[in-house]
C-alpha cells in the first residue's frame, strides 16, 4: 500500500530523512519508532508528498510526486494536534474537508458519528479539547474511508482520557482491516497496533522489526527513566541503542524499555562508556512513561 | 463511539476534487475567512465610510455637475483609492499563505488530497473576490450619494472606476501572495506588504520627481518610467476612460496620448494584467518549489 | 456638459437635420450655376432674385448688388475645384443657400462664400465640404449671420478657417455656428461685433490677429485648441462668453498674447486645460487689464501666466476647483497683477481662512503656497503625478516644513467668502439620478448576493438517511 524508496530529504545541511525504503502491505500497520528529531514527522511528510524530497513514494500504487493529489486522496491523515482555524465551527470545518473530497454532508455526518462528536457540531474548534480535536482530525481522516492512515504521534498531546479513545479507534480501525502508518513512541501503543516497527535515529532507518522482536516478553517490560547531564543525553541514547534498546528523548530525561529482569543494563552500559547517570526511577505499567511527576 | 465499517478495498476508490472543484472549495473557505475576519470588517467599513464622504464632501458646496471636466469627485477618489486600496490588497495579501504556515494550518491542508496550486489559487481567488466585495458595497453606497447630489453624471466613469478598482486590488493582491509564499512569518510578511506599500504609493513616485527634476528626464522617459507603476498605470487608466486622453497629466499625458493614441488603454491595461499575472505566476512556482511547508 | 453620448445625440441631430434640408433640395435636374448669372444679369441692382430650388454646379460670381434668396432649398456645388461663391460686388445680400464643395488644396484658399466688397449680408447659409467657409477680403460693414460652417474632414492641420475677415472693418458676425474648421479668426479688422457664435471642435474657437476695438459677447467655444486667442489686439471687451472643455494642444479657455486694454466680465471658462492664459498682457506700461466676475472653474491650471506679466486687476471672479488656481509659465509669481480694487478680491474655492464676521469678505489673506505648483512651475512634466498620494506627500511636508514653502504666488487680502453662483448657457439641469441610484443599488446588491451565496454553510444532517450509518452499525 504504501513503498518508499530510498526517501531522502534533507534540510540545508542536516538530513532529516536519510534513505529510508520499504514496503508496507495491505492491512498491515507499521510503527515508526524513534525520539524527537529521529525524521518520523518528516518522513511523513514525504511520504504524502507534502515536502518535496529526493526518492520514490507511492500511495496504493500512485506515485505522490506525480500524482500528489491522488495519493493523498487514498489516504487519511491524522496530525499530532489538529491545526485548523480556531475560529471555524466544527461543522464548517469538517463540511470544508468533505467538500475536498468530494463528500457530502451525510458522508460528514457519518463520520462524526463514528467518532463520537455528533452533538458538537456547533462548537467552535478552539473550544474543542485536545481529544475531542483528535477526533476530529480522525473523523477528517475517516471522511472518504480510505483504506489508508498514516497518523504522525496522534496521541502525544493527549491526556490519559483522550489517549484511550483514540487509541480504542485506531484498534477498530486495523480491526476493519484498515492499512495504518503511524508514528509513536510509547511502547504501549506500538504493542498494542503495530504489526511492524521501523525503528529510525537521526533520519536513518536503524531496524526494521516486530513488538514482539523489541520486546520479547511483553508483561515483562519495564520503561524506566535515566536522568543524565543535559550535555550527555544523545551520547547516551546512541550508546543504548547500540546495546539494543527502545529509547527515547523527550526533554525528561530518558526513557529506556527494558526487561523487568534486566533493568539495570542500561546503567551498566552508560558507565561502561563513561556517562554518569544522577538518577533513574521507574515507570509504572508501560503504558504511560510520561504519567509519572 | 459506533463502531468503524470494515473496508475490504484495498486501495479506495480517488476521492477528490477536480482541479477547479477543489480551487473553488478554497475560495469559499477564504472568502469565509475574509468576512469572519475583523481587520476585513473594519476595512469594508472605513472604506465605504471614506468613499462617501468624499464624494458627498465633493459635491458640497459649489455644485460641479454639468462640466464634463475631471471631477473633483473623481479626484478624491482617485487619491483615496490609490492610498487605501493598495494597503488593503497587499496586508489581504501577505496574511494568507504565511499565516496558514505560522498556524501550522498549512500542513494540514497540504495533506489532503489538495495540490499546491489549488491552495493558492483558492486563496487567491477567495481574497479577490471578498475584495471587490468590499470595493462594490464602497462605491455602491458612493453611487447613492453621488445620484442624490448630483445626478447620474458620470456613470460610465463611475462604472469604470468601480472596475478598474478591482482591477488595482485584484494586483496588489496577487504582490501580497508572492510576499507570502516567500515569507516564513505573518509578521515579517506583513512589514514587507507595508513596505511595499509605501514604495509603490510614495517611495516610487517621489523618487521619479527627484529623478525628474535631478536629470530633467525627457517625456517619453517620465513616461516609461510612471507608467511601470501599477498605481500609475491605474490612475492613467481611469483618466483615459473619462477623457479619452490623458492631457490632465500635463506634458507627459500630452505625449502619452499623441504617441500611442487608442493604443495606449490597452499598455495600461497590459501593465495592469501584468503587474496581476508575474506576481501570481511567481508566487505559484515559489510555493511548488518550496523545500518545507 | 457633454458625454459622448449627448455629443452622438447632438451629432445625429444634425446629421438628420442636414440630410433633411439636402432632400428638400434636392430636385431631379442639377444646373449649372451659370442659371443663377442669368436671374442676376436680369435683375435690377437692389432687387430680390429668388433662385428656384435645385442643385446648381460650378462657381458662382456676383457681380451686381442684388438680394440672393435660396430660402433653404438651393445647393450650390462646386463640385470641389476651388472657390464656390465670391461676391466682388458692394449691397449684396446672400441667404438662405447650401454652399459646399470648395477646392481642398490651401493654395489660393478656396472657399465657400468669398466676399470681396463691403455693405454684403451673409445670412442663414449652410456650408459643407469647403476648406474656408466665410471669408471676408476687405469687406468692410457687412453682417455674417446664423450660417452654419462644417469643414472638410481634413487633419486639423490642413483644414482652413470657418469664418475669416482680413482688413474688414465694421462688421457684424453674430449667431453663427462652425464645426470641424481651423479658426473663426479677424485680421487687421476693428469695430466688429461678435455675438452668440458656436464654435466646436476647431482649433482657435475666436482667434484675433491685429484686430482692435472690438466686443465678443456671449459666443460658445466648446471642444476646441483654444477657446479665444487674442494676440497683438488691443481694446477687446469678452463679455458673457462661454469656454468649455478647450483641451487640444494649447488647451486655453482664453489666450491673451500682448494686447492692452483688455476686458473680460462674466465669463465662464470651465474645464479647459487652462482658464485663462495671459502672455505679456498689457504689454504696454500704461495699460490695464481688467478681469472681473468671471467663473473660472474646473480647469486644470485656473489661470495661467507668464512671469512678466503686470497690471491685470481681478475682482469678483470666482475660482472654484481648478486643480491649480493661479499658476506662472517658469519660475516667478503673479505679484506685478492685483487681485482685488476697491476692497473686493476674488473667490478662491480652496480658500482656508474664515468670515467671522460675515460680511463677505474672508478675515485672512489668501496666499496659495503649494511645493507642488511650484514644482510644476519649474518641471511641467511633474504634472504627470498630479491626482497621486505623492502630490499630497509634497504638500503634507511643504505644511510640516516652512523652510520648504514657496512664496505665494499671489495675494489676495480680501478675499471673497460665499461662492458665486455659476451663470452660464450651458449648465444643463441636473439630470435624473435614478441611473446612478440603480447603479448603487446594483453594485451594492452584487456583493450583498455574493457574501450571501459564498458564505453560506450547508448544516449538516440531523440524522442520516436510509438506513443510518454506513456499513455495519
Amino acid at each position: 500500500m504504501i513503498i518508499a524508496e530510498h526517501v531522502t530529504k534533507s534540510f540545508g545541511r542536516t538530513t532529516a530523512v536519510d534513505d529510508i525504503s520499504f514496503e508496507l502491505q495491505p492491512g498491515c500497520a507499521l510503527a515508526l519508532w524513534g525520539s524527537n528529531g529521529a525524521g518520523k514527522t518528516t518522513l511523513i511528510r514525504c511520504l504524502l508528498g507534502v515536502i518535496r524530497f529526493q526518492g520514490r513514494a507511492s500511495i496504493g500504487g500512485v506515485d505522490v510526486k506525480r500524482r500528489g493529489r491522488q495519493a493523498r486522496s487514498l489516504a487519511g491523515y491524522v496530525p499530532q494536534e489538529l491545526a485548523f482555524h480556531d475560529d471555524a465551527r466544527l461543522d464548517a470545518a469538517i463540511l470544508f474537508f468533505a467538500s475536498l473530497r468530494r463528500m457530502d454532508k451525510h458522508a460528514a455526518k457519518t463520520a462524526l458519528d463514528t467518532v463520537g462528536l455528533t452533538g458538537h457540531e456547533r462548537k467552535r474548534v478552539r473550544d474543542l479539547s485536545g481529544g475531542m480535536k483528535q477526533r476530529l482530525a480522525l473523523a477528517i481522516a475517516l471522511l472518504s474511508d480510505p483504506a489508508i492512515i498514516v497518523l504522525d504521534e496522534p496521541t502525544s498531546n493527549l491526556d490519559a482520557a483522550g489517549r484511550g479513545e483514540v487509541s480504542e479507534t485506531l484498534a477498530r480501525l486495523k480491526q476493519c482491516g484498515k492499512t495504518l502508518l503511524f508514528a509513536s513512541h510509547r511502547p504501549d501503543e506500538v504493542i498494542a497496533l503495530a504489526d511492524r516497527i521501523l525503528v529510525m535515529d537521526q533520519g536513518k532507518a536503524i531496524q526494521d522489526t516486530t513488538p514482539s522482536e523489541m520486546w520479547p516478553n511483553e508483561s515483562g517490560v519495564q520503561m524506566i527513566r535515566l536522568h543524565l547531564t543535559m550535555a550527555s543525553e544523545s551520547d547516551a541514547a546512541k550508546v543504548l541503542r547500540d546495546a539494543g534498546h527502545a529509547v527515547h528523548l523527550n526533554g525528561h530525561g530518558l526513557c529506556v524499555a527494558v526487561s523487568r529482569d534486566r533493568k539495570a543494563a542500561p546503567i551498566h552500559a552508560l558507565s561502561r562508556a563513561d556517562i554518569e547517570v544522577r538518577d533513574m526511577e521507574l515507570i509504572e505499567g508501560i503504558s504511560s512513561p510520561e504519567a509519572s511527576p | 463511539m459506533s463502531a468503524i465499517a470494515p473496508t475490504a478495498k484495498l486501495a479506495g476508490t480517488h476521492r477528490h476534487r477536480s482541479f477547479f472543484g477543489g480551487v473553488y472549495s478554497f475560495a469559499r473557505r477564504e472568502f469565509r475567512d475574509a468576512l469572519s475576519s475583523r481587520w476585513f470588517v473594519l476595512y469594508t467599513v472605513s472604506f465605504t465610510i471614506l468613499a462617501v464622504t468624499v464624494s458627498f464632501m465633493s459635491l458640497s458646496g459649489v455644485g460641479s455637475h454639468g462640466f464634463a471636466g475631471f471631477g473633483r469627485t473623481t479626484a478624491g477618489l482617485l487619491n483615496l483609492i490609490m492610498l487605501v486600496v493598495p494597503l488593503m490588497a497587499l496586508v489581504a495579501g501577505t496574511g494568507s499563505i504565511a499565516g496558514e504556515r505560522e498556524r501550522g494550518t498549512l500542513l494540514y491542508l497540504l495533506a489532503q488530497p489538495v495540490s499546491r496550486t489549488q491552495v493558492l489559487l483558492g486563496k487567491y481567488l477567495g481574497l479577490g473576490v471578498a475584495l471587490a466585495c468590499s470595493l462594490c458595497l464602497g462605491f455602491g453606497i458612493s453611487a447613492m450619494v453621488l445620484a442624490w447630489r448630483a445626478g447620474s453624471v458620470g456613470i460610465s466613469t463611475f462604472v469604470m472606476l468601480t472596475a478598474l478598482t478591482c482591477a488595482l486590488s485584484i494586483s496588489m493582491l496577487s504582490i501580497g501572495i508572492l510576499i507570502s509564499v516567500l515569507s516564513r512569518r505573518t509578521g515579517v510578511a506583513t512589514g514587507i506588504g507595508l513596505f511595499v506599500w509605501l514604495i509603490l504609493v510614495f517611495v516610487s513616485d517621489l523618487g521619479l520627481m527627484a529623478g525628474t527634476v535631478l536629470f530633467k528626464l525627457r517625456v517619453q522617459e517620465v513616461f516609461a518610467l510612471g507608467v511601470l507603476n501599477p498605481l500609475q498605470a491605474f490612475k492613467m487608466s481611469v483618466i483615459v476612460n473619462m477623457n479619452a486622453s490623458l492631457d490632465v497629466l500635463g506634458p507627459v499625458g500630452m505625449y502619452a496620448t499623441q504617441t500611442y493614441g487608442d493604443a495606449l488603454i490597452w499598455m495600461l491595461a497590459l501593465v495592469l494584467t501584468a503587474w496581476t499575472i508575474l506576481p501570481l505566476a511567481v508566487a505559484t512556482f515559489a510555493f511548488l518549489r518550496r523545500n518545507s511547508v | 456638459m457633454k458625454t459622448p453620448i449627448t455629443t452622438i445625440c447632438s451629432a445625429l441631430v444634425i446629421m438628420l437635420t442636414s440630410s433633411f434640408s439636402f432632400a428638400a433640395a434636392s430636385p431631379e435636374d442639377v444646373r449649372s450655376a451659370s442659371v443663377i448669372v442669368e436671374l442676376i444679369d436680369a435683375a435690377q441692382p437692389g432687387a430680390l432674385v429668388d433662385v428656384p430650388a435645385g442643385t446648381y454646379e460650378g462657381k458662382l460670381t456676383v457681380q451686381k448688388g442684388v438680394r440672393l434668396d435660396g430660402r433653404g432649398m438651393v445647393v450650390i456645388d462646386g463640385g470641389g475645384e476651388g472657390t464656390v461663391v465670391e461676391i466682388t460686388s458692394m449691397d449684396v445680400t446672400f441667404r438662405g443657400f447650401t454652399v459646399r464643395g470648395s477646392g481642398a488644396r490651401v493654395t489660393g484658399e478656396p472657399a465657400a462664400i468669398r466676399v470681396m466688397a463691403g455693405n454684403v449680408v451673409i445670412e442663414d447659409n449652410h456650408i459643407e465640404d469647403a476648406l474656408f467657409g466665410i471669408d471676408l477680403r476687405s469687406a468692410p460693414d457687412c453682417v455674417i449671420r446664423r450660417n452654419t460652417v462644417r469643414g472638410k474632414d481634413l487633419e486639423a492641420g490642413r483644414r482652413g478657417d470657418g469664418i475669416r475677415l482680413w482688413w474688414s472693418h465694421n462688421c457684424i458676425v453674430e449667431d453663427n455656428d462652425i464645426q470641424g474648421s481651423r479658426d473663426m479668426v479677424f485680421w487687421y479688422s476693428e469695430q466688429l461685433i461678435i455675438a452668440r457664435n458656436r464654435v466646436r471642435d476647431s482649433r482657435y474657437g475666436l482667434h484675433f490677429m491685429y484686430s482692435h476695438n472690438t466686443v465678443l459677447l456671449e459666443n460658445e467655444l466648446v471642444g476646441n485648441s483654444v477657446g479665444v486667442y487674442l494676440m497683438y489686439s488691443n481694446s477687446i471687451r469678452l463679455i458673457g462668453n462661454t469656454m468649455i472643455n478647450n483641451r487640444g494642444a494649447s488647451g486655453y479657455g482664453i489666450g491673451l498674447k500682448d494686447c492692452d486694454d483688455i476686458t473680460l466680465k462674466n465669463n465662464a471658462l470651465l474645464a479647459n486645460r487652462v482658464g485663462l492664459y495671459i502672455d505679456n498682457s498689457p504689454s504696454s506700461v500704461d495699460s490695464v487689464g481688467r478681469i472681473a466676475d468671471n467663473m473660472v472653474a474646473f480647469n486644470e491650471v485656473g489661470m495661467l501666466a507668464t512671469p512678466i506679466t503686470h497690471d491685470n486687476v481681478f475682482t469678483a471672479n470666482a475660482f472654484v476647483e481648478n486643480e491649480q488656481q493661479a499658476a506662472t509659465h517658469g519660475r516667478g509669481d503673479l505679484s506685478l497683477n492685483t487681485f482685488y480694487e476697491e476692497g473686493t478680491g476674488n473667490f478662491w474655492s480652496d480658500y482656508a481662512g474664515y468670515d467671522l464676521d460675515e460680511d463677505g469678505v474672508g478675515d485672512l489673506a489668501y496666499e496659495p503656497q503649494s511645493l507642488f505648483a511650484s514644482m510644476l512651475a519649474k518641471e511641467p512634466n511633474l504634472r504627470l503625478f498630479v491626482y497621486s498620494p505623492a502630490q499630497q506627500a509634497v504638500e503634507l511636508t511643504s505644511r510640516a516644513f516652512p523652510e520648504l514653502r514657496p512664496a505665494p504666488t499671489l495675494v489676495d487680502p480680501v478675499p471673497l467668502s460665499r461662492a458665486p453662483v455659476i451663470k452660464t448657457t450651458s449648465n444643463s439641469t441636473m439630470t435624473s439620478g435614478w441611473p446612478m441610484a440603480i447603479l448603487g443599488l446594483g453594485l451594492v446588491a452584487i456583493s450583498g448576493v455574493s457574501c450571501w451565496r459564498l458564505s453560506r454553510i450547508g448544516s449538516l444532517p440531523a440524522r442520516i438517511p436510509g438506513n443510518g450509518k454506513r456499513g455495519a452499525a
